[in-house]
């Protein structure tokens, strides 16, 4: 039997397999990374309000980090990875071999790694998606939350407590009048209140000064300026605004490298090669091992 | 585990905090009223000298001075829109009227009796007649 016969006789077949299997991409459903997305609800707790500072921020990753979606996404991660090295392999090796038939086999498989790579991405993606569109929402929640507190305080009430910080204004005005002619007076000695008033206060504020300058008590800052709660929480929300926005962004490059593989499937099975079909200008300014970006360089080369 | 420990712990802790602040202050505001009420009672009775007046007004103010400062010092009234609460606070020179009477340097009778709007003027312009 000739090989080579068979192998050119199943070629087109195993090709247009490759070339649906690729155009097949662009429509398949997450559905693993769906599953995970239920495996982290973190709750918007009133105890999650009380926590100073960055704290906060903290509490959030950390929850995420035990949940199920974090495991998952540590376990894509490595995936990827591994894929990234399978693919970056496979690209030297078609490089290095003359032989036309093998070089056929592995634009084939680097074709299919290619496919696995980019279902990788999508969950890995999708996860990210999830995480950041649930601790948006867990933002949402607690701004919501904080601002619901603020609308409980109604007019009379403010106005009240206004009326009681302007009758302690008063008092504290004019407490050493007050002091200095009663203890003129000889009638009146300095009473055993006033005394031990006095005393206490002096511990009072020692231990209100450890307390405000305690980690735990800290103000929530953002680039080291004092914040109230609520920027804070807007500040957290804008961020993973940002987070969704890239996560789409980077979505839309893998579409641009499903249309690549499908494209090199089809140029593949028409015996075409050694052609660039496109280029990708990505502005990649955060380079990491795991960024999507980074493996462009396997999709634009045959 | 370690969490339900945590959280049980901070509940106890803020229940422990919410008992105390509760125990420090209760009442300070009746027991100013009351020592008020006693002293304007004196200023007002008929029943007992100048000399006797002049003595116990003087033992009234010294307490309320202090009764005053437990109140205004007091967070457990920080917002609490209680009746007798929000009387107090409504008119600073009447509820605190050592403190006022001070720093409008005047007697505490005769600030009390302004500010309720008896001045000697007014007293002597008064003439007795049928309601």
């Amino acid at each position: 039997m000739n090989m080579t016969n068979s192998r050119s006789a199943d070629r087109p077949a195993g090709l247009l397999a490759a070339a649906a299997l690729a155009l097949a991409i662009v429509a398949a459903a997450p559905t693993s990374a769906a599953a995970a997305a239920e495996k982290w609800a973190p709750v918007a707790s009133e105890k999650l309000m009380q926590l100073p500072g960055d704290f906060l921020r903290k509490a959030v990753d950390n929850d995420f980090a035990r949940s199920g979606l974090a495991q998952e996404l540590v376990s894509l991660d490595e995936q990827v990875a591994l894929k990234r090295s399978t693919l970056a392999d496979l690209q030297r090796a078609i490089e290095r071999t003359d032989d036309a038939d093998i070089r056929l086999d592995l634009q084939h498989q680097f074709l299919n790694e290619k496919r696995n790579y980019i279902e990788l991405m999508r969950e890995n993606q999708e996860i990210r998606r999830r995480r950041a569109a649930t601790k948006d929402k867990l933002y949402e929640r607690l701004l919501g939350n904080l601002n619901r507190q603020r609308r409980a305080t109604t007019p009379e009430k403010a106005a009240f407590i206004a009326k009681q910080t302007a009758a302690r204004e008063r008092f504290r005005a004019s407490v050493s009048q007050v002091d200095e002619q009663f203890l003129t007076s000889a009638a009146a000695s300095q009473s055993r209140y006033a005394r031990e008033y006095a005393q206490n206060l002096n511990a009072v504020q020692e231990l209100v000064a450890a307390i405000n300058a305690h980690p735990m008590n800290a103000a929530p800052a953002i680039d080291g300026q004092p914040v109230t709660r609520a920027e804070y929480l807007r500040q957290l929300v804008a961020e993973n605004q940002g987070d969704l926005a890239i996560i789409d962004q980077e979505r839309a490059i893998l579409g641009h490298m499903a249309k690549l593989v499908s494209l090199d499937a089809l140029a593949l099975s028409e015996g075409i090669a050694g052609e660039v079909y496109a280029e990708i200008d990505i502005d990649d300014t955060a380079e990491g091992p795991n960024r999507v970006t980074s493996a462009v360089e396997f999709f634009t080369t045959q | 585990m370690t969490i339900l420990k945590s959280t049980s712990f901070g509940i106890a802790a803020a229940v422990f905090l919410a008992s105390l602040a509760a125990q420090a202050s209760a009442g300070s505001l009746e027991n100013m009223e009351r020592e008020r009420a006693m002293m304007i009672e004196t200023m007002l009775s008929g029943d007992i000298d100048n000399t006797q007046r002049q003595g116990r007004l003087e033992i009234a103010r010294t307490r309320l001075v202090d009764l005053e400062r437990m109140v205004l010092r007091d967070k457990t009234l920080i917002g609490k829109n209680q009746p007798l609460v929000r009387a107090a606070f409504d008119n600073y020179d009447l509820t605190f009227v050592v403190h006022a009477s001070v720093e409008k340097n005047r007697s505490v009778a005769d600030h009390w009796l302004s500010e309720i709007g008896l001045s000697t003027q007014a007293i002597m312009n008064a003439r007795t007649g049928r309601r």
